[in-house]
């Protein structure tokens, strides 16, 4: 295992996207967890003197309030400070969350075949013909709205990649000798799935969880932006997008903001998947 | 087939240069809840029924609040104020339709047919849609009309129970628009009576076509109508919620009459040289109803706590851009009787710890707010508005969650009384005190449904209730003085702001007058 990594660490050293990407998902983890110390302001604090200030090294900006402020006086900087600690925490836990029963469900149905693989693979298939946004909604909405509820609704709309992506993983590992050996020396079920095989459909996982981080954070945001995710006063990325996109007009940084640390925390997670995926892709090594 | 494409080409080429149709395209902000305007208490649906399908008997002057004949010519007041003859207009044709053709000219039994429907529970009406008349019984009218008779087809006598110094008023409102008689005898004998709320047939300018729910309505103007119009041949609502989006429609020319702009868009509108906007003082009030029959809010300490806790002059600035003053009082500053005297609970955070503390909540409470999901006058955007009170509440220890509802819904629901803290509004629309006072606060209207703080205090009442009999203007001010003090005291709202009107519309269109009583009105209006 420990081989494993230093293997991968190599490989992605080689490919600068990727790196640039681990940096900057290593910043925002560090700015996330030291939110209350960085942020200059409570995220919820109104300063009802300080309307939709322009950041502050632009004309009109008030020394205080760096990336200005929103429509009702809160502190843009601070709230998009505490906003990555949401969008982070939502994108782990949604990943989480769908690998977790994603693996599960992909594994049971590549080992035991037949109808249990027939009936979960339905399902997936099922799931997939939905557009994945238009299902979340449905569950929110079934749900309520709510930041727990909008994480289980991506969780649920991401599940059917993990489980498809194991599954096949588990239908080319399940006949390789090691199998067939440690069945000989009479292991059970669940050792032969989850102790054998599955530490080797390890590498596909990784990539699909590294790219199911951006994934959550960008459907999430999406519910957000359409009031049904995070609830006031939580500041969350996409509800403060949408909350400032009246005022693209006058007070476009408003709007600019929540957009540009979307884009950059999606865009670093989908850097770091596909550099993994370069590196543990056995088909695009050869070609190297 | 070269050729017939090529055909078609042409006919819809000539199609295209022969129909010189003026349309006007209209960016509304949310659909309408009924097409009848009996059952409709709010402007986003007047606008899309009373406004272009139905008319009254009288109708405000457009522009003013002066009353003036439109489906009635003249009308006659005994002289113990107790009976009203009007005499009906001849030739007044109702709507051609896909659904409907009527085979008579409009008379008194249509009359008869209307008002009965809101005031009689026998009336094969009544009970179609829900059976509810919030604005008829809010304006206690089922109390004041002791009968209708009529006297010849072209003339109505309404006899009332008490003087009614507003009543004529309240005839020009729209809830007292005319419906078919013939319509409504035609859907009774094929079993549809809901259709006549759904497929409306009015004597209005304008026939109505089709409906999609938050999408469009059509309309077409009505080739017989009977009195003087402007020069709209399609009218469309384009339902558009977003009041940014409202606003490109508006620059791109989708549309050419943008609904309650968004204040942050204003500026940019005044500099746009294809752009008309107007303003003017309204004649509303936005404020946060606090249901009286909900714990905590049944305790009056608690109410003038909160009171004490809101920063309104914080809410002017960030959601009305400036664009509105603080309400001290449910009536706007504009209209007669607003009392000066009344002094306005100030912004404190201790006197509201302390108020609370009393009341035996000193560590606060939790509690839900309703915030309004459409763009009013008086209050732009409810969603920043309820997060700015989440903010000041939380000061002084009330925990609140906000929740909002489609429009439709919310006003549903609030009317129940489902509500802990509701953020509403009114614009006034027949300019009377009683049409803020009574309806929003008497007792008549918790039962109806527009009281959304449920509080029915029997002095207010008593004075809101006498105001309303008495003729002398200067003891209906004193007893409206009365009733506002009392409603200062007692706090069943925290009235927040009286804004002012921003229209929005392209440059070529003509004749438009904002209407002191918020709706839009479309009869008069040129294109050029």
């Amino acid at each position: 295992m420990k081989q494993f990594f230093s293997e991968l660490y190599f490989e992605l050293k080689k490919n600068r996207g990727a790196m640039i990407g681990i940096v900057i998902i290593f910043l925002s983890i560090i700015i996330a967890l030291l939110a209350p110390v960085i942020a200059p302001h409570n995220p919820t604090e109104v300063f009802s003197d300080s309307l939709r200030l322009p950041p502050s090294f632009l004309e009109g900006g008030k020394a205080g309030f760096f990336f200005g402020t929103d429509d009702i006086g809160r502190d843009l900087l601070s709230r998009l400070i505490y906003g990555s600690r949401i969008s982070l925490a939502v994108g782990f836990s949604v990943v989480v969350l769908a690998l977790f029963t994603g693996t599960i469900l992909g594994v049971v149905a590549g080992f035991y075949g037949g109808l249990v693989d027939r009936i979960i693979m339905r399902l997936t298939d099922l799931i997939m013909s939905l557009p994945s946004i238009l299902f979340a909604i449905v569950i929110v909405a079934v749900l309520g709205p709510g930041i727990t509820n909008s994480i289980i609704a991506v969780a649920v709309v991401a599940v059917p990649n993990f489980i498809r992506i194991i599954r096949a993983q588990v239908l080319v590992e399940k006949n390789k000798q090691y199998v067939s050996a440690a069945k000989l020396f009479g292991a059970g079920h669940f050792r032969i799935m989850f102790v054998e095989i599955l530490p080797n459909c390890m590498a596909p996982l990784i990539v699909q969880a590294s790219l199911g981080f951006s994934d959550g954070i960008l459907n999430v945001a999406a519910l957000g932006f359409l009031g049904l995710g995070a609830q006031a006063p939580m500041s969350e990325w996409g509800t403060m997008l949408s909350d400032a996109r009246s005022f693209i007009e006058s007070s476009p940084w408003m709007v600019t903001l929540p957009g540009l640390c979307i884009l950059v925390t999606v865009l670093s997670f989908n850097l770091l998947g596909d550099g993994l995926r370069d590196a543990l892709d056995p088909r695009l090594k050869k070609q190297n | 087939m070269k050729t017939t494409v090529l055909f078609f080409l042409f006919v819809s080429n000539l199609a295209l240069t022969t129909a010189q149709a003026k349309s006007f395209v209209y960016c509304s902000e949310g659909s309408p809840s009924s097409f009848n305007p009996q059952l409709v208490t709010d402007g986003t649906s007047t606008n899309a029924t009373a406004q272009v399908i139905y008319n009254n008997l009288v109708a405000f002057e457009p522009g003013s609040t002066k009353i003036i004949p439109q489906l009635a010519t003249s009308w006659d007041i005994s002289k113990d104020k107790l009976v009203y003859t009007f005499t009906l207009r001849k030739g007044v044709k109702f709507h051609t339709t896909k659904y409907f053709t009527p085979t008579r000219d409009f008379n008194a039994t249509d009359v008869v047919f209307s008002v009965d429907r809101q005031r009689v529970k026998t009336h094969p009406f009544h009970d179609v849609s829900g059976g509810k008349y919030e604005y008829f019984d809010g304006m206690e009218m089922g109390k004041t009309i002791k009968e209708i008779k009529v006297l010849d087809p072209y003339k109505v006598q309404f006899v009332l129970n008490t003087p009614d110094a507003t009543f004529l008023a309240n005839m020009a409102m729209s809830f007292m628009g005319i419906l078919s008689e013939e319509y409504g005898s035609k859907l009774m004998a094929a079993n549809k009576k809901s259709d006549m709320d759904t497929m409306p047939v009015g004597t209005g300018l304008f026939v109505f076509q089709s409906y999609a729910k938050d999408s469009v309505i059509k309309y077409t103007a009505n080739p017989q109508y009977w009195g003087q119009h402007g020069n709209i041949d399609k009218l469309i609502f384009a339902i558009t919620p977003d009041a940014n989006v409202r606003h490109q429609k508006l620059k791109t020319g989708e549309c050419q009459f943008a609904n309650e702009p968004a204040p942050a868009d204003i500026p940019e509108m005044q500099k746009n040289p294809k752009l008309t906007v107007m303003k003017d003082a309204g004649l509303n009030v936005g404020y946060l109803a606090l249901n009286v029959t909900k714990k905590p809010f049944d305790n009056l300490l608690v109410r003038q706590a909160v009171n004490h806790a809101l920063n309104k002059k914080s809410y002017i600035d960030a959601i009305y851009m400036g664009n509105a003053v603080i309400a001290k009082n449910p009536l706007p500053p504009t209209i007669w009787s607003y009392s000066d005297a009344i002094k306005d609970y100030e912004y404190s955070v201790e006197k509201a710890k302390a108020l609370l503390a009393k009341a035996g909540y000193p560590n606060g409470f939790e509690t839900d707010m309703w915030t309004l999901p459409v763009a009013r006058p008086y209050n732009p955007n409810g969603k920043k508005m309820g997060e700015l009170m989440q903010a000041d509440l939380a000061k002084v220890g009330i925990k609140v969650r906000l929740q909002t509802y489609d429009w439709p819904t919310y006003l549903k629901k609030a009317s129940q009384g489902e509500h802990s803290m509701l953020q509403m509004g009114w614009t006034g629309d027949n300019g009377d005190p009683d049409n803020f006072l009574n309806t929003l606060l008497g007792c008549g209207a918790v039962k109806a449904g527009s009281n959304y703080s449920k509080w029915c205090d029997q002095k207010f009442n008593k004075a809101v209730v006498d105001a309303k009999v008495q003729t002398d203007i200067k003891k209906r001010t004193a007893l409206y003085k009365d009733a506002q003090k009392i409603f200062k005291e007692q706090a069943p709202w925290v009235t927040i702001a009286h804004s002012t009107v921003f229209k929005a519309m392209a440059k070529n269109v003509k004749g438009y007058k904002i209407d002191p009583l918020g709706h839009d009105l479309f009869t008069f209006l040129v294109i050029e």
